[in-house]
């Protein structure tokens, strides 16, 4: 089979949330609050173990202190997701084989295997996985409840009972009765579109060389190798800036590819020391 | 304009608290005493006791570290679930083997006082020292990933003179003077490592890593004084002991102070814009 992924147009963005809503609903994701943070329209500010879509609002205006108002230099709105990267760091971290990649290559987090060691949170160059806190009794959902396909999976019930690693799970359990992932078949405007990867990625490089021609400055973020061992991207973008701009690293790595150099440096200083500690203890 | 997006870290940061910090120090420690125990010399009397005093006090705290081990998970009842795979490139899940083969291979050794299974225990041991330092370093906490070098030989010597230092309390206490006089100048060498590695790791770091070395400073350099200082022999026994508090509590903060600086690393917005190779 083919893999799939997420192809997000951030020029075709509205900023209508409709993304957010649709992932809490489907994957019956708790709320994590509720702030106005007076960040641009941005109350969401981050993903997080039980939000797996976020909405970023670029909204920087530079005040030019000739003119009598300040001057709106960018607007921008991108729905951020987790990266289902091909080489995951999240993935090579898990201790428990609970992270997976899954028969269509994304990243899936097994909610009934996950332990909660948190080794995933800080193994994700992209700071996308989370852990999520214990979730009160009154407020699980009855596995009874749940469709066939979600109830195989185990996928709802447990997440929500918490103290599990979450995020993004490219909707595993709409993906396997055909469907078309929650967030991508609420989006209004086509920007979050869902797909066989080889395709999308045809339809973004498309994308791009119409803009292009159009005179915007636009790129893909991870369609091609990212770079630092991660390779492409499942779930890529296309933007308009630099991706600091949106919040993105510029040049992730994949964070076990310092292992050599660790395991080498530790056995170097255990030899050192052990050879002093030779000299110290046997000799007479 | 602004070059983050409202000031919002781009990475998580590590929900580790004070049982990791505790893991981190006591794994090191029972790492540091099986490397002691294999070097103490079994032709004379005085390394035979030390050899037994490493051997207990490595299997007493590795019995305690998958306690503090599993306190810390989201779910500490399905710690089993470490067990159901072999990662080798996990330093989480190679970890958890290595703790367990340590721990088995530390019984063996003092039940069966073999040879062989000595050298194994020190193997085993010295991983132990150093893998928690690259369970950090391979990871995209800045703090941590700036250190894919320094972290781990820190973390090595360490727990090798945090190991030396309660080996030489108990020495001390039970007065095997002839083994704490080699503990006391094995535990010397160690420190003078960790000190070289931290003090070329905030040299080669930036401010980051300075804050968190400055957190160790204190500790490091008043247990190496206390080391290589003289007092008048009365005053000796008080001397020995102070020290090997000093270095132990050096070895603790050195742990919390990498957790805590590492947290701190990851709030920091635009941190995690370019990550070191």
């Amino acid at each position: 089979m083919s893999e799939t992924g997420f192809f997000t147009d951030t020029t075709l963005c509205i900023g209508c949330k409709a993304c957010e809503v649709a992932c809490k609903q489907w994957n019956e994701l708790p709320s994590d609050g509720f702030a106005f943070t007076g960040e641009s329209y941005d109350n969401t500010s981050q993903l997080s173990g039980t939000t797996w879509r976020h909405v970023a609002f670029v909204e920087q205006v530079a005040v030019d202190p000739a003119a009598a108002s300040p001057i709106v230099e960018k607007w921008l709105m991108m729905s951020d997701v987790c990266k289902h990267c091909t080489n995951a760091g999240c993935h090579e971290a898990c201790p428990t084989g609970a992270i997976v990649k899954n028969e269509f290559g994304n990243v899936f987090v097994q909610p009934d295997v996950c332990n909660g060691c948190g080794y995933c949170v800080v193994s994700c160059p992209f700071g996308v996985i989370d852990l999520v806190d214990p979730i009160d009794a009154d407020r699980k959902y009855a596995v009874a409840n749940l469709n066939e396909a979600r109830r195989d999976n185990n996928q709802t019930a447990i997440q929500n009972n918490g103290g599990v690693a979450g995020k993004c799970t490219l909707c595993y359990d709409r993906q396997k009765i055909g469907e078309t992932p929650a967030c991508a078949k609420a989006c209004p405007t086509e920007s979050i579109q869902f797909g066989d990867l080889l395709e999308l990625r045809e339809r973004a490089n498309a994308r791009v060389e119409t803009l292009i021609a159009r005179g915007i400055d636009a790129q893909l973020y991870g369609a091609e190798d990212i770079g630092g061992g991660i390779g492409p991207l499942n779930a890529f973008f296309l933007l308009t800036d630099r991706p600091e701009v949106y919040n993105l690293p510029v040049a992730p790595v994949l964070p076990s590819t310092r292992q050599p150099a660790g395991y080498a440096a530790a056995a170097g200083t255990a030899l050192a020391l052990a050879v002093a500690g030779w000299a110290i203890f046997r000799s007479r | 304009m602004n070059p983050d997006y409202y000031g919002r870290p781009v990475l998580k940061a590590p929900q580790w608290g004070t049982s990791v910090v505790a893991y981190l120090f006591l794994g090191g420690v029972t790492g540091g005493l099986g490397i002691i125990a294999a070097l103490a010399d079994p032709k004379d009397e005085s390394g035979r006791k030390l050899r037994k005093t490493a051997r207990y006090t490595a299997l007493a705290v590795a019995a305690a570290n998958p306690a503090i081990l599993i306190s810390h998970l989201g779910r500490p009842e399905r710690f089993l679930h470490m067990l159901r795979t072999f990662k080798p490139g996990s330093p989480m899940s190679l970890g958890v083997w290595g703790l367990l083969a340590y721990s088995a291979t530390a019984a063996a050794t003092t039940v069966l006082e073999d040879g062989r299974l000595t050298v194994l225990q020190a193997l085993l041991g010295a991983y132990l020292t150093g893998y928690t330092g690259v369970l950090l370093s391979a990871t995209a906490v800045p703090l941590w990933s700036a250190g894919k070098v320094h972290v781990p030989a820190a973390s090595v010597c360490s727990s090798v003179a945090s190991a030396c230092a309660l080996a030489s309390a108990i020495s001390c206490l039970t007065g095997n003077s002839e083994a704490l006089r080699k503990l006391e100048r094995f535990e010397l060498v160690a420190t003078a490592g960790e000190v070289a590695v931290l003090v070329h790791f905030s040299l080669t770091g930036g401010p980051r890593v300075g804050r968190f070395a400055s957190r160790v400073a204190a500790p490091l350099a008043l247990a190496l004084v206390g080391n290589l200082v003289h007092v008048p022999k009365k005053h000796e026994r008080l001397r020995t002991l102070l020290t090997s508090a000093l270095t132990m509590t050096a070895g603790y903060l050195f742990r919390k102070a990498l957790i805590a600086e590492g947290i701190a690393s990851t709030k920091d917005p635009g941190a995690g814009f370019r990550q070191p190779e």
